[in-house]
C-alpha cells in the first residue's frame, strides 16, 4: 500500500513538534488575518516569507500554507458578524450570513461556516492525496476557449445573485465590467481608462474595491442607525447549528466542496469565483429560493465549503506541475525555491518527505482550525455587543492598514474610500454590490480568454462550439439564463394579459 | 584657503539649486538606512533575488538596506514614484527593470528614463528560453523555424505578455529568420506553462518558469537567449550559436532620482560592486536562474542610453506604440 506508506511518512514529518508548532502558528495567524478586514493572506504571507528562510523547508511551507487555508476559515467571521468580508472570498457570505446574525443566529452561522470549512478542507486534502496528478493533467485541458465559456456560465448566474431589481443588478454588473477594463489591455497592451495615472496602468485592485464597497460603506450605513444594533445583539439564540440547520446544510456543503475543489484547480479560478458560483447553485436548486438573502443557512454553508475546498485544491497544480493557479500559490512557489525545492512533477519523487509532510500537515491544520474556531464562536458573538464607537474606528484602521499593505500604495486607500462612498450611495438607492464584484472579477478574464481563443482559432468563433467542455458550459449557461428569465417573462405576459382583458 | 574654496563651491551649488547638505553628506554617507524600492510584489523571484542582494550589500555599505515593495505598472510605478517624490540624497534607490526604458514609448508615463534617474550600477539579467512539448516533432530550434517557414502564421507561441522582452525577442527572431508566427499573450509563467502542457499553444517563450517541466521531461528546451550557455542547461544552445544574432536577458540595475551627488553614487556603487561577488548573492542568482551582468556606473549609464534607444526603435518597429 503505497498510499499508507506515504501517509505515514507524511505524518511522521508533520507530527514532529517543531512542525506542529509552525502549523499551529500558521493557522492561528491565518485565522487572524482572515478575521481582520482588508488584511488578507497575501499580505501576511509575504510579510512572513523572510521568516521562513531560517527554518527547514517543511516547517516554512507548512506555516505559509496554514496561513492561507486558515484565512479562509477566518474570513467568514467578519462577514457574518459585521457584514464586512474578512477577505475577498467571503463577499458572498455577507449576503445570508449577516442576515442570520441580525436574526440572532450568528452562532449557527459561524458554526456552519467553521464546520463546513473543516469538511470541505478535509475533502480537498483527500482529493489532493488521491488524484492530484491525474486531476492536474486534466485541468490543463482548459484552454482559452474553455475558460471563456466557463466565464459566460459564471456571468449567467448574475441573475441568482440579486434578490431585488434585475435591471439594477445588470447596471451594477456593467459597472463592474467597465471597472475591469481599466489598465493596460491584457492582449495588446493598450492603456484603457487610465486617465494618464500610472497607478491605474495595472488596473484597479480587487481588495480596495471590496473593502470600500463592503467595509467603508457598511460603516457609513450603520452610522445612521444608532439603535438597531444593540437590539439584535440581545437576542442571540444558540451557538451551534441545530438539527434543522444541519439538514438544510448537508447537501450544500457537499455540492460546495465539489464545486470549489474543481474550480480551485483551474488557474485563475480560485476561491472568489467558487464561492459566487456555489451561492448561485444553491439558490437555483433550493426549494425556497426566496429565503436567500434573508438568512438562508444554505447560502452560508455552500460558499464557505466552496472557498475552503478551492483553497485546498489550489495546491494541486502547484505541487504536481509547478504551476501556481493564484497569487497565494505564486508566493508559495517563491518560498519553495528559496529553500532550493522546485515544485513540479518531480516533487513527489525527489522530496517525498516534503510533499507528504505538507499534505499530512493540512489534515492536522484543519483539525486545529476546528478546535480553534468552535470555542471562539461564543467569543466572536460577543463582538456584536461591542459598541460601534469602539468597533468602527478599529475596523476602519484595519481596512486602511490592510489595503495599504498590499502594495504599499496610498493610492489604494483613496480607491477604497471612493468606493466606500459609492457603495454607501448604491446601498441607499437599492443597488446590490455582489453583481459588481462578480463582473469585475470575471470580466477581464472573459475578455482575455475570448481574445486568446480567437487568436488561436485564427478568428473563427466555431472554436467555442467545437470543443466539448466549452460547448457544455455554454449550453448550461443558456439553460440557466432561460430558466431564470422565462418565468419572469411569463409572469409579465400574464399580468399584461390580465390588464388588457 | 581650503575653507574659502568650500564656501565657493557651496555657494555655486546653492546657485544651481543643489541642496547644500549634499557634499557634507557625501563624506559621511550613509548615516541612516537606505531604502531600495523593489517594483514587484514581495515573494516573487525578482524580489527574493534583490533581498539577497540587499543582504550582501549592506555589509559593505555599513548601513541597513530596507526593501520596499511598490509593485505596479509593469515594474515602473516604483521608479516613477521615486523620480517624482524622493530626494536625490542616496537614501532612496530603486531597481530599474527593463520596462522603465520601454513603457514610456508604449504609453504615457510620468517619468523620462533619459533624464529622471541617476544610474548607479548594473546587476543581473534573467534567463529566457523557448520550450515546446517533448512529444512535439521539433527536436531543435532550427526545426521549429523551418516548420514556421513552411507554414506561415501557423505556429502559436505563448509569452508572459505583449511588449515583454519575450514577445519582442520572438518577433525579432521571426524578422531575422524570415518567418511569421503568432503571439498569444498570457499572464506570467503559470498560464504559459498550463497552455503548453494542455497543447493550446505550440511553443512558449518565457523566463525559467518552465524549469520544473523541462527537468521532468514534459517540455523540451530548444534555445536560451543569453550571451553564453546556461549553467543549469549546458546542452542547450544559445540563439547566437544557432546563427541568430540576438542576446536578450532584460538586464536590470539600480538607480536613484536625478541629481545625485557623484560621491554618493560612488559609495553606493563600490558597495554594490563588492556585493555582487558575495556567495549569498550568487547563490540566490543560481536559484532564480539570473545571470550576473555587473556594470559600473559609467558603463551602466551608457547601457541605459543604448537600451532606451533600442526600446524606442523596437516599439515603433513592432507597432506597440499606443499614443
Amino acid at each position: 500500500m503505497d498510499l499508507i506508506d506515504n501517509l505515514s511518512l507524511g505524518f511522521g514529518v508533520a507530527l514532529q513538534p517543531i512542525n506542529l508548532l509552525y502549523c499551529f502558528l500558521g493557522v492561528f495567524i491565518g485565522t487572524l488575518v482572515g478575521v481582520l478586514p482588508g488584511i488578507g493572506p497575501v499580505a501576511a504571507m509575504s510579510l512572513l516569507l523572510p521568516v521562513t528562510f531560517t527554518i527547514t523547508p517543511e516547517a516554512g511551507i507548512i506555516m505559509l500554507a496554514g496561513i492561507y487555508y486558515g484565512s479562509m476559515y477566518g474570513g467568514s467571521t467578519t462577514a457574518i458578524l459585521v457584514n464586512i468580508p474578512g477577505e475577498a472570498a467571503s463577499v458572498v457570505t455577507t449576503l445570508d450570513g449577516h442576515q442570520m446574525a441580525r436574526q440572532g443566529r450568528a452562532g449557527p452561522a459561524l458554526g456552519i461556516a467553521a464546520i463546513g470549512s473543516f469538511i470541505a478542507g478535509t475533502l480537498a486534502i483527500v482529493g489532493l492525496m488521491l488524484i492530484a496528478p491525474t486531476l492536474a493533467r486534466f485541468a490543463v485541458k482548459f484552454g482559452p476557449a474553455e475558460y471563456f465559456s466557463l466565464m459566460v456560465l459564471g456571468l449567467s448566474i448574475l441573475t441568482y445573485l440579486s434578490h431585488g431589481s434585475l435591471l439594477k443588478a445588470l447596471i451594477m454588473a456593467c459597472f463592474g465590467l467597465i471597472l475591469g477594463l481599466v489598465g493596460l489591455d491584457s492582449i495588446s497592451a493598450v492603456a484603457r481608462l487610465t486617465f494618464d495615472r500610472m497607478e491605474l496602468v495595472d488596473g484597479v485592485g480587487l481588495v480596495p474595491i471590496v473593502m470600500g464597497l463592503f467595509g467603508i460603506a457598511e460603516i457609513l450605513i450603520n452610522l445612521e442607525q444608532r439603535l438597531t444594533r444593540e437590539m439584535f445583539a440581545e437576542r442571540i439564540k444558540g451557538l451551534l447549528p441545530s438539527r434543522q440547520d444541519w439538514a438544510e446544510s448537508a447537501a450544500p456543503l457537499a455540492r460546495g466542496s465539489v464545486l470549489g475543489f474543481i474550480l480551485g484547480i483551474l488557474p485563475g479560478g480560485g476561491a472568489v469565483i467558487a464561492s459566487f458560483l456555489s451561492y448561485a447553485l444553491e439558490k437555483r436548486v433550493s426549494k425556497t429560493p426566496e429565503k436567500f438573502g434573508k438568512g438562508a443557512i444554505a447560502g452560508v454553508a455552500g460558499p464557505e465549503a466552496a472557498n475552503n475546498a478551492a483553497a485546498g485544491s489550489g495546491f494541486i497544480p502547484l505541487l504536481t506541475l509547478g504551476i501556481p493557479p493564484n497569487v497565494v500559490m505564486a508566493l508559495l512557489l517563491g518560498a519553495f525555491i528559496v529553500h532550493n525545492v522546485q515544485p513540479g512533477p518531480l516533487l513527489m519523487v525527489q522530496n517525498p518527505n516534503l510533499f507528504w509532510g505538507i499534505v499530512a500537515s493540512m489534515y492536522i491544520g484543519n483539525i486545529m482550525l476546528l478546535i480553534l474556531n468552535l470555542p471562539l464562536i461564543g467569543l466572536w458573538v460577543q463582538v456584536l455587543k461591542v459598541p460601534y464607537r469602539i468597533l468602527f474606528p478599529l475596523i476602519l484602521l484595519f481596512c486602511i492598514i490592510g489595503v495599504y499593505s498590499i502594495a504599499n500604495a496610498v493610492f489604494d486607500i483613496y480607491v477604497m474610500i471612493a468606493f466606500g462612498v459609492l457603495g454607501y450611495l448604491m446601498r441607499k438607492l437599492g443597488y446590490e454590490l455582489a453583481p459588481l464584484v462578480l463582473a469585475f472579477v470575471l470580466g477581464p478574464l472573459m475578455e482575455n480568454n475570448l481574445r486568446k481563443a480567437l487568436i488561436l482559432s485564427d478568428g473563427s468563433f466555431s472554436i467555442f462550439l467545437e470543443r466539448p467542455i466549452s460547448l457544455a458550459c455554454l449550453i448550461l449557461a443558456l439553460v440557466l439564463l432561460g430558466s431564470a428569465v422565462l418565468p419572469a417573462l411569463r409572469a409579465r405576459r400574464e399580468t399584461i394579459a390580465l390588464e388588457t382583458s | 584657503m581650503d575653507r574659502l574654496k568650500l564656501y565657493a563651491i557651496l555657494g555655486a551649488l546653492a546657485l544651481f539649486g543643489i541642496p547644500i547638505g549634499a557634499p557634507a553628506h557625501a563624506q559621511t554617507f550613509p548615516t541612516k538606512p537606505v531604502t531600495l524600492i523593489v517594483p514587484w510584489p514581495a515573494g516573487g523571484s525578482s524580489d527574493l533575488a534583490l533581498r539577497a542582494f540587499a543582504d550582501a550589500a549592506q555589509k559593505h555599505l555599513g548601513q541597513q538596506i530596507i526593501i520596499e515593495n511598490r509593485p505596479g505598472a509593469s515594474g515602473t510605478l516604483g521608479p516613477a514614484q521615486m523620480a517624482a517624490t524622493s530626494k536625490p540624497d542616496g537614501y532612496t534607490i530603486a531597481q530599474m527593470p527593463i520596462t522603465v526604458f520601454r513603457l514610456p514609448y508604449m504609453t504615457k508615463t510620468t517619468f523620462d528614463p533619459t533624464k529622471d534617474f541617476t544610474y548607479v550600477a548594473g546587476l543581473t539579467g534573467y534567463t529566457f528560453g523557448v520550450v515546446v512539448q517533448s512529444k512535439s516533432p521539433w527536436k531543435t530550434f532550427k526545426e521549429l523555424i523551418d516548420y514556421a517557414k513552411a507554414n506561415p502564421g501557423k505556429i502559436k507561441y505563448g509569452t508572459p505578455g505583449t511588449g515583454t522582452s519575450l514577445h519582442i525577442g520572438m518577433e525579432q527572431i521571426a524578422k531575422q529568420a524570415g518567418v511569421r508566427w503568432t503571439q498569444v499573450p498570457f499572464k506570467g509563467a503559470a498560464e504559459t506553462n498550463a497552455a503548453l502542457l494542455g497543447g493550446h499553444v505550440d511553443a512558449v517563450a518565457d523566463s525559467t518558469g518552465w524549469r520544473a517541466l523541462v527537468d521532468s521531461g514534459d517540455f523540451r528546451l530548444l534555445a536560451t537567449w543569453g550571451g553564453a550557455r546556461t549553467k543549469n542547461w549546458p546542452d542547450v544552445p544559445t540563439l547566437t550559436e544557432l546563427g541568430i544574432p540576438l542576446v536578450a536577458n532584460s538586464p536590470y540595475g539600480i538607480a536613484g532620482p536625478k541629481g545625485m551627488d557623484p560621491k554618493v553614487v560612488q559609495i553606493l556603487h563600490d558597495a554594490f560592486a563588492k556585493a555582487v561577488r558575495e556567495p549569498v548573492y550568487l547563490e540566490a542568482l543560481r536559484k532564480f536562474d539570473q545571470e550576473l551582468a555587473y556594470l559600473n556606473t559609467a558603463d551602466y549609464e551608457k547601457h541605459a542610453a543604448e537600451q532606451i534607444e533600442e526600446a524606442k526603435r523596437l516599439v515603433a518597429d513592432l507597432g506597440l506604440k499606443t499614443n
